[in-house]
């Protein structure tokens, strides 16, 4: 070993080929295998999707491209209570019947999840299915996230003499976002189709909700929505707007808010709301969200 | 022409003991099962993975294995993410040990022989490393080598924060259980 190591350059020269050939061989077999260290380190998912674009699988009163895990249960209860311009006489606006919406929804798999949900208002029982089509991965190989979003609404009102068919309504939603660093947009175009609308309203309505969502730290975000009607509207509805801020307990997720609209399902919302945010017609409310594994 | 007939005759020499080892005394796993038990005040909860990656090299005295944090699942997706945060797994992915047996462990002649070792080394995760003697058993398969060993981990000793709020929050001293069964490298 001595000998081939502190050979110089010039006596490399003069060896001929396969004396180098030799050389190598000999170099090769005799290394010690300790030379060899660390495995390399590879991800087990090369291109992971991006986390949490959102809080919860509902920003405040529209649907996010978040989906419920496989095999999880997230339940959720969500308020709504009077104006808060209504002052201290009605304790702005928590003196004011409330409308309540409790809900059930579990992840078959990492796509698909299936709920059921129950509002105070107008009694609606809605079942539901999400889809997520695209998951944003964190190298951009897939920009954006979509998902889609059906519901079945059925008012289950009673004495006013509405055949089954007639308390029905539909509703759907394709759902676009994209995570930019602590910042998270969507755009989710939807649609309503009411089977037996009340007096003078449209049956069909269409809608563009913008969501936003800014994640101050781990704990914190703050997010924004708003749910603008595209043609034909309910005479004297508004768009509804709502401002909220996501709390993460670890177990919970709660969301507190301020929303111009007192209804929780898109498309009552969009049948439905009647103030205007910015003219200081807004309630506060609040979600509270659990997931659980099954 | 003197060097070649040297390099041949210790070729000659040293050659056939190079390759005449009988038995493999290096074993690799890409699937083997790691889980931690966590604990939170009047609760505990445990998250696993099937992603153990390794390699015991017994004739060069290596030992390294290392497990991709994201591969980590508890049953709960939304805590799942939370604790990716806390291990801020985007910029250490990995959690890993490098190290090599005490004392090499004796020839596991039968199928049913087991030998209990110890190993020292380095172990890293949110990319600070700690020194660590782990004991383990590592027990001869027809398959290969099946090696058990459970182990605690603290977390503030390498600057992770147990999440929590006041006085509920998860344990620093994480309880983890490691078993992996390592083919031979051909």
């Amino acid at each position: 070993m001595n000998h081939i190591i502190y050979m110089n350059s010039n006596d490399l020269k003069r060896l001929s080929v396969l004396q180098r050939h030799l050389i190598i061989l000999f170099i090769i077999i005799l290394v010690p295998s300790t030379l060899v260290a660390q495995l390399k380190r590879e991800r087990a998912n090369k291109d992971p999707k991006i986390e949490r674009t959102f809080f919860a699988p509902t920003n405040i009163g529209i649907s996010t491209t978040e989906n419920v895990d496989r095999h999880n249960l997230k339940s959720s209860i969500k308020h709504t209570f009077g104006l808060v311009s209504s002052g201290i006489d009605q304790f702005f606006g928590l003196d004011n019947g409330s409308n309540t919406k409790l809900s059930i929804d579990y992840g078959i798999n990492d796509r698909i999840s299936v709920g059921i949900g129950r509002m105070s208002f107008n009694k609606v029982v809605d079942l539901r299915s999400q889809y997520t089509i695209l998951d944003q991965t964190i190298s951009g190989s897939t920009p954006v996230s979509i998902s889609i979003k059906g519901s079945i609404g059925i008012k289950t009102l009673s004495g006013l003499g509405y055949s089954f068919s007639d308390r029905l309504s539909y509703f759907g939603s394709l759902m676009v976002s994209r995570k930019i660093n602590r910042l998270s947009l969507q755009f989710a175009p939807m649609i309503s189709y009411f089977n037996q609308p009340f007096l003078g309203n449209k049956q069909v309505l269409k809608g563009l909700g913008i969501v936003g969502s800014y994640e101050i730290n781990n704990r914190l975000a703050l997010s924004g929505e708003y749910l603008s009607i595209l043609g034909d509207r309910n005479p004297d509805t508004k768009n509804a707007m709502s401002i909220g801020l996501n709390i993460d307990t670890g177990g919970h997720i709660f969301q507190l808010f301020l929303s111009s609209t007192q209804w929780h399902s898109e498309s009552f919302i969009m049948a439905n709301n009647k103030d205007t945010f910015w003219k200081g017609d807004f309630r506060f409310g609040f979600n509270i969200h659990r997931f659980f594994g099954l | 022409m003197m060097v070649t007939k040297t390099l041949v005759i210790i070729l000659l020499l040293v050659g056939p003991q190079v390759h005449s080892q009988p038995d493999s005394v290096a074993y690799y796993t890409e699937s083997g099962y790691v889980e931690f038990v966590s604990s939170v005040p009047m609760h505990s909860f445990t998250g696993e993975s099937k992603n153990l990656t390794g390699i015991i090299d017994i004739d060069s005295n290596i030992i390294d294995f290392y497990v991709d944090l994201k591969t980590f699942k508890t049953g709960i997706g939304k805590r799942d993410r939370d604790m990716y945060q806390t291990l801020n797994v985007e910029d250490h992915p990995f959690a890993e040990f490098t190290g090599s047996f005490v004392s090499l462990p004796p020839p596991l002649t039968s199928l049913i022989d087991s030998v209990e070792v110890s190993v020292t080394g380095d172990f890293t995760i949110n990319n600070v490393s700690k020194e660590k003697t782990i004991e383990g058993l590592l027990i001869r398969k027809k398959e290969g080598l099946k090696l058990l060993c459970e182990f605690e981990l603290n977390l503030n000793e390498h600057n992770i924060i147990p999440p929590g709020i006041f006085f509920y929050r998860v344990d620093e001293i994480q309880k983890i259980n490691l078993e992996a069964l390592l083919k031979p490298i051909d």
